[in-house]
């Protein structure tokens, strides 16, 4: 399987399967979407992969994709990249073993536990990433623009 | 799965994800009354609706049918349902934290169901797809109880990372003290030592107080003659000198029975905690990390022995020295009591707030201690890399930044202790000066009377506030440690080994070595199966090469055979014996196994090789090493077979680890024998050594090898090739290589070229 950077000739679409389209020279196939850099560069280096997980094209910057494409590799991206967007943090507390939180999220209030010596961590483009014991990824963009009472819960926790 | 584990997994659901701890009654009843009377087999919770917005959506999976129930506004379901025998295609999109899951029908169509769901979910989800998966194969998968299924996929996460203990706090704690119980005489000793010890303290400042009014005074006065005064006087100090004397001897013995008690339960708790982990089955130490187990057989044992030993007493006895001494202040004067007394309440307060504050500041050092331990542990082991990149200076400057932040931590500590201890003997000492004040006035006859002795006293038991009030102010702390100790050590305890002894185990003697599996299917989690009816019979004697690609079921079928794990389905006979059926311990002393990476133990070659038979003589050792390609290398080390081999065998070289190990299973003679990539990491010189030792290990025993080098099986009476879960080819090497389209001659050629 070659790998080919920046194809001026991808073209994507969502189509009636409900599934994302790469079409490059008349052949195309259905692709789901990974970021290469999820933190540090969300909306470059886009891999698209084909149902084996092979690599079909890496799109490094999609303001080269034509806009039809770019708005479908967006709307595939909104749903590959989703993460819980924390608001305010109501309460932490510890018990055996785990750290108990809850908190507000743009999607709705949330309970989740971390393992007690699991801190939230620091992203490289700002904000802090926490990950609970399922593996769901909870993402405080600025922290220091959160309510008092959630700075005062997270003071332990974060610089 | 018992009710008592499912009631344990619905509780964590209710308590820590706040999702429903199963299917709602009225949507089951509702879906399956579409489904004609069909039961939901499997079902999970899709979490989030197409905009990615928390919602509650159930994915329902019949015999024949398949649903999805939205929950809408009204609180009515929307349930939209289908034949599964439509779903023609099955997709999972992994992202950072939802996960979509589409069941397709023709390809460019619109799919039949499109669910979106977080990683909390995951497993149970996990569970329809691979059934829906299976059954595109063609192959029925046994689900379970749906409940379960349900509750321990969502649970399993908390349930990994906490040591979950039924029952509350107190009812941990109960149980840590029934510990004591075979201790009764030694705990009644120590308490009542303890109890002397407080009302003895009570006597010194009485006995001063009485000096002071009752000899002194009237001495100088003249209302006492000189001579009674000095009798009465030697006979206080004698008291008091007494009271100490008894005192420091019940001191003395209160905590020798004490902390030798409290190391006899630990001693207990430590050798149950062993023994209990001995018997646990090999899921429990893949579901725990190694760490976790040694942390709660030493560190938490310890922990508890502090508790046990002066954490019940001195918790006990400083609320009762407390109150009594509240009692002899008031009773001694009633204005200066209360002034004494009523503060009480809060400094024990004031402590336990420092406790909270304190704990929050040590959480922030904790976690930037174990910012420098990140970098020590990196950049430690990886030294190397460090130097080979030139990057000695980048190190030094992270870890200087690390170590720079986490002083700043512990200064902050020391400034809070620094100021908060000053600040309460101040305030103590103020209540001092209050009494002081209100007491001068008396003393020198304004006011209602009071004498210096009673005085004297009263300041003297004053004194003896401020150490019950520490212990009062830290009871949450001391009983937070204790209770976190306790729940892991008890989790273990209550951990029931999931290989268990049959009511009237068989005895094979002698074990012959005839394998039969029939139709054996297993899954590690219960639902993914990793062996697919695998069925084959191995006579005594046969040589078995088991290969084909990583994940394929090879060391399974290992670790079956070994009795690590009992089948999900089929069974596998020994000597036409069902292997549940046989007595564990007899049996496992009739299996062998030489691993990929041999575990040597830390203790001398000789020991190492005696592992399994201790009373072998040294002839037999030595000639298990010879056998083992081993002899001639053991005697050239410094102490021959006296030589300690170092933790997990590290001062020998792999291929030297790999030739003790064959000695050790040669000396062992099993009748069945396992190696598993037994040669697979040393060079050519140190294989043939020991393709020498093996060719000797496996004479005359039933011997199943796992290889990826297939050359080091040509020898193999017969082959299987495992793939996906089944046996796809067997034969000996000659009939597969005549396979002209044979998945092991293409395996073989590839190898061949590659070489």
């Amino acid at each position: 399987m070659t790998t080919t950077v920046v194809q001026e000739a991808l073209t994507l679409e969502r189509r009636a399967d409900g599934r994302l389209w790469a079409a490059r020279g008349g052949a195309a196939r259905p692709v789901w979407v990974l970021r290469c850099f999820p933190w540090s560069e969300p909306v470059r280096f886009v891999s698209l992969r084909d149902d084996d997980e092979n690599e079909v094209a890496l799109v490094a910057d999609p303001a080269k994709l034509d806009d039809q494409s770019r708005s479908a590799l967006e709307a595939e991206l909104a749903s590959a990249g989703f993460v819980f967007e924390v608001t305010g943090v109501l309460a932490i507390e510890e018990e055996v073993e785990i750290r108990h939180w809850r908190v507000a999220t743009r999607q709705g209030e949330r309970r989740f536990q971390t393992r007690l010596d699991d801190w939230p961590l620091e992203l490289p483009g700002g904000g802090l990433l926490i990950r609970d014991v399922a593996g769901d990824l909870y993402r405080l963009r600025y922290p220091r623009t959160l309510d008092r009472r959630s700075r005062e819960l997270l003071w332990a926790l974060v610089d | 799965m018992n009710p008592e584990q499912r009631s344990l997994d619905e509780q964590i659901i209710t308590r820590y994800t706040g999702q429903p701890y199963r299917l709602p009654a009225d949507l089951r009843r509702e879906v399956e009354r579409q489904w004609r009377g069909d039961p939901v087999l499997l079902y999970a919770l899709a979490d989030l609706d197409h905009s990615l917005r928390l919602a509650e959506s159930w994915l329902l999976l019949g015999p024949r049918q398949v649903a999805v129930a939205t929950l809408l506004p009204a609180g009515a379901w929307d349930v939209r349902s289908f034949d599964r025998a439509r779903v023609r295609a099955v997709r999972n999109v992994p992202g950072l934290s939802a996960s979509t899951l589409t069941l397709a029908w023709e390809s460019g169509e619109p799919p039949l169901a499109l669910v979106r769901y977080t990683h909390r979910q995951r497993r149970a989800i996990e569970n329809i797809r691979v059934v829906l998966e299976e059954g595109l194969e063609g192959r029925a998968v046994n689900t379970g109880d749906p409940d379960d299924a349900y509750a321990e996929g969502v649970a399993r996460p908390v349930r990994e990372a906490q040591a979950m203990v039924a029952g509350r706090d107190t009812a941990v704690i109960l149980r840590l003290l029934s510990y004591l119980r075979p201790y009764r005489r030694q705990v009644s000793l120590g308490l009542g030592a303890a109890a002397l010890i407080t009302l003895v303290s009570l006597l010194p400042p009485y006995l001063a107080g009485y000096l002071i009014d009752r000899v002194v005074r009237p001495a100088q006065q003249g209302l006492l003659p000189a001579e009674r005064a000095a009798t009465i006087a030697w006979i206080a100090v004698a008291a008091m000198a007494g009271a100490y004397l008894v005192r420091q001897g019940a001191a003395m013995v209160r905590l020798r029975l004490m902390s030798v008690l409290g190391e006899w339960v630990a001693r207990d708790l430590r050798a149950e905690l062993y023994e209990h982990i001995q018997r646990l089955s090999l899921s429990f130490f893949s579901r725990k990390k190694t760490g976790s187990i040694i942390t709660r057989v030493s560190a938490d044992t310890d922990r508890l022995w502090d508790f046990l030993a002066f954490g019940v007493v001195d918790v006990s006895l400083s609320a009762i020295m407390m109150l009594g001494l509240a009692g002899v202040l008031i009773s001694l004067d009633r204005q200066l009591g209360l002034v004494m007394t009523l503060p009480v309440p809060l400094f024990v307060w004031a402590i336990y707030r420092y406790g909270e504050a304190l704990n929050r500041l040590f959480l922030r050092a904790w976690r930037k201690w174990s910012r420098v331990s990140d970098v020590l542990s990196d950049t430690i082991p990886g030294i190397r890399v460090v130097k080979a990149f030139n990057q000695e200076a980048r190190e030094i400057g992270r870890f200087d930044e690390r170590n720079r932040a986490v002083t700043d931590e512990f200064n902050r500590i020391h400034r809070l202790w620094t100021t908060f201890w000053p600040l309460v003997m101040l305030a103590v000492h103020g209540t001092t000066v209050v009494v002081w004040a209100l007491a001068v006035p008396r003393l020198l006859g304004g006011g209602a009377a009071l004498s210096v002795g009673t005085f004297i006293s009263f300041l003297l038991y004053a004194t003896m506030f401020a150490d019950p009030i520490e212990t009062i102010g830290q009871i949450a702390r001391t009983m937070n440690r204790a209770t976190s100790s306790a729940h892991r050590v008890f989790e273990v305890l209550d951990t029931e080994p999931e290989i268990r002894e049959a009511p009237a185990p068989v005895r094979l003697e002698p074990v012959r070595g005839r394998v039969t599996f029939e139709n054996v299917t297993f899954a590690y989690d219960g639902v993914r199966q990793v062996l697919r009816g695998v069925s084959f019979e191995v006579v005594p004697g046969e040589l078995i090469g088991l290969v084909g690609p990583s994940g394929g079921g090879k060391s399974t079928i290992a670790n079956l055979i070994a009795r690590f794990y009992d089948v999900s389905g089929g069974a596998i006979r020994i000597d036409g014996v069902d292997l549940r059926a046989l007595d564990l311990g007899h049996y496992r002393r009739q299996i062998g196994m030489v691993l990929q990476d041999p575990y040597l133990f830390h203790g001398t070659v000789a020991e190492n090789i005696r592992y399994g038979l201790p009373e072998a003589s040294l002839d037999a050792v030595v000639e298990a090493a010879r056998a083992a390609n081993a002899h001639d290398f053991i005697c050239k080390l410094a102490h021959g077979y006296d030589t300690v081999v170092g933790e997990r065998g590290h001062t020998l070289s792999g291929g030297e680890r790999q030739r003790v190990s064959i000695a050790r299973a040669l000396l062992h003679d099993p009748r069945v024998l396992i190696l598993d990539e037994a040669t697979s990491s040393v060079d050519t010189e140190t294989e043939r050594e020991i393709q020498e030792a093996l060719d000797r290990l496996v004479r005359g025993r039933t011997v199943f090898a796992i290889a990826h080098r297939l050359s080091t099986l040509r020898k193999a009476s017969r082959l299987f090739v495992i793939e996906d879960g089944g046996v796809i080819e067997s034969g000996t090497h000659h009939e597969l290589m005549m396979k002209p389209e044979g998945r092991y001659r293409r395996l073989y050629e590839l190898q061949l070229h590659l070489a």
